[in-house]
């Protein structure tokens, strides 16, 4: 759907390019995860895809077509769901989203959605009567009116209880298996590993890996098997995980010791973050 | 498909929601404090100098206090990421300005009616207003484009007034007589503006100079539309979150 290729970016007043010359692919109806501490120009390239930054070099593509040549009916297609709240706060739930529908052509039936995330018995409050957590629904719902064919994403249960963070989620789901494709950033690495069907892990504006969540925990993880055990003191071991039904010392340890932890040692994707970016996560 | 029309109507709903139409109607309950107190029955020349001041200032500032809001409450991204063009959002902010400036010119006008004594030429008046309230609606696009904060936006506002505004008034108001000073108000735009409103009052305006100013405002505000679609690319960019 999206095709980048070789593309570079520099803010006028910095010296440094921010995107120093990344190629990717979104393919149709994939949820794709962008990913990286902050300032490593995920937000950058996610303005480049929305077109809001347009003096990049390189070549994005949209639909077989150079985004650059797309006018604003390239935003009938999209939907894009911010962090941080993006609502008129003196005017109702309702009142927003009536206001934004009428700028699509296609307009998703809001009172549908309002009710999903749990929003529909507030669409008459003020949003500054909102909590954070309804705001981010909102945001969410915002981002959904126009049943866009592709949602750009940024971390969208951010301040969600797990309960609203499941409902959104699943939306997420849904929009995927009805052909949808979706651009997502998040720190929650948790939603990237459900969610995602590939992530890209930028650092210093490069991509440093780009693959599915499971083949990159199979490439960065341990083929181990950590082992604690009462042997009159407790004892830690460690044994490979290949061909581990013939390790006889392994096979020993169960059979006769008392077990107090097993743990194999596949990696997750919050190490790989610290692992492939160099930087401590901060959520 | 053109989307001035809903952002129009929702520019106008929202001047109601967030008070900006109550400011502006408090403002001018000011302008007929003035005339109320004035002992003069007939307020035709003093209508223009009242239209000035209101159409002008209130222009530039209910741009600023629009886009700031939308700022500051980060509604302006999500605009950004919307299928409406910068001239549709610049054009549809600008009417909706157009619009609040003619509901003060009425009630004004209602008010001088009857109450006082006033001899304007409305559809005249009306279309000077246009101009008007068009040019420093996008004046106020520039002001803001350039303030990082809403006093930012004032301290702006004030600089125009007192460089631009004041000296017309007072030359109008005969306080300045020194013809070279005269003639060379005819560079600032409140100038033609202030021929256009005495224009439409009768107030013995040669023709020559309502043309002028005509024309002067037209040419004005197509070059500073130009400036602010121009600068409008950097602005979003800036309140895009970089």
């Amino acid at each position: 759907m999206f095709k980048v290729n070789d593309l570079t970016f520099k803010y006028p007043k910095n010296k440094e390019n921010t995107i120093k010359g990344i190629s990717f692919e979104i393919k149709e109806g994939e949820i794709f995860g962008l990913l990286g501490p902050s300032g490593v120009g995920k937000s950058t390239t996610q303005k480049i895809l929305t077109k809001l930054l347009k003096d990049y070099t390189g070549e994005v593509t949209y639909k077989e077509k150079r985004l650059k040549e797309y006018n604003k009916e390239f935003y009938q297609e999209i939907g894009v769901g911010f962090e941080m709240p993006v609502h008129f706060s003196k005017l109702t739930a309702e009142e927003n989203l009536s206001f934004f529908k009428k700028l699509y052509k296609s307009q998703a039936d809001t009172d549908e959605l309002l009710k999903r995330v749990g929003l529909y018995e507030d669409k008459d409050k003020k949003v500054n009567e909102f909590s954070k957590g309804m705001k981010t629904r909102l945001n969410f719902v915002r981002a959904l009116i126009n049943n866009p064919k592709i949602l750009f994403l940024d971390e969208p249960t951010n301040g969600l209880d797990p309960k609203n963070a499941r409902i959104i989620k699943n939306i997420i789901k849904e929009f995927k298996q009805d052909g949808g494709t979706v651009l997502l950033t998040s720190h929650l690495m948790n939603d990237v590993d459900e969610l995602c069907d590939r992530v890209a892990f930028m650092a210093n504006g490069k991509i440093a890996e780009i693959d599915t969540p499971k083949n990159l925990k199979l490439k960065h993880g341990q083929r181990r098997v950590e082992i604690e055990y009462d042997d009159k003191e407790v004892v830690k071991d460690s044994f490979d995980l290949d061909n581990l039904g013939g390790n006889d010392e392994f096979i020993n340890i169960v059979k006769t010791k008392k077990i107090i932890t097993i743990h194999s040692k596949e990696t997750t994707l919050d190490d790989i973050f610290i692992k492939v970016t160099g930087v401590v996560k901060h959520d | 498909m053109t989307n001035f029309k809903p952002l129009l109507i929702g520019e106008i709903q929202r001047m109601k929601k967030y008070n900006i139409l109550g400011a502006s109607l408090v403002v001018s309950l000011l302008w007929i404090g003035v005339m109320y107190f004035t002992k003069i029955d007939d307020v035709t020349s003093l209508f223009p100098l009242l239209v000035y001041f209101e159409a002008i200032s209130m222009s530039m500032l209910m741009i600023g206090v629009t886009m700031f809001f939308e700022k500051q409450e980060g509604v302006i991204k999500t605009l950004l990421v919307s299928p409406i063009s910068k001239t549709e959002y610049i054009m549809a902010k600008t009417f909706s300005n157009i619009v609040s400036n003619l509901i003060t010119f009425f009630l004004l006008y209602g008010y001088a009616r009857i109450f006082k004594e006033v001899d304007i030429n409305i559809l005249w008046f009306t279309l000077s207003i246009i101009l008007i309230a068009f040019f420093h609606s996008l004046i106020g696009f520039i002001l803001t484009y350039y303030s990082k904060d809403f006093t930012n936006l004032l301290i702006g506002m004030m600089k125009y007034i007192f460089v631009l505004m004041i000296p017309v008034s007072l030359q109008d108001l005969g306080f300045i007589k020194s013809e070279v000073f005269n003639k060379v108000l005819y560079i600032l735009p409140t100038k033609a503006s202030m021929i256009l409103l005495e224009g439409s009052s009768g107030g013995g305006v040669e023709k020559w100079k309502i043309y002028f100013s005509i024309a002067y405002l037209v040419l004005a505000s197509i070059l500073i539309y130009i400036v602010v679609s121009k600068k409008f690319d950097e602005f979003a960019i800036k309140e895009s979150g970089v």
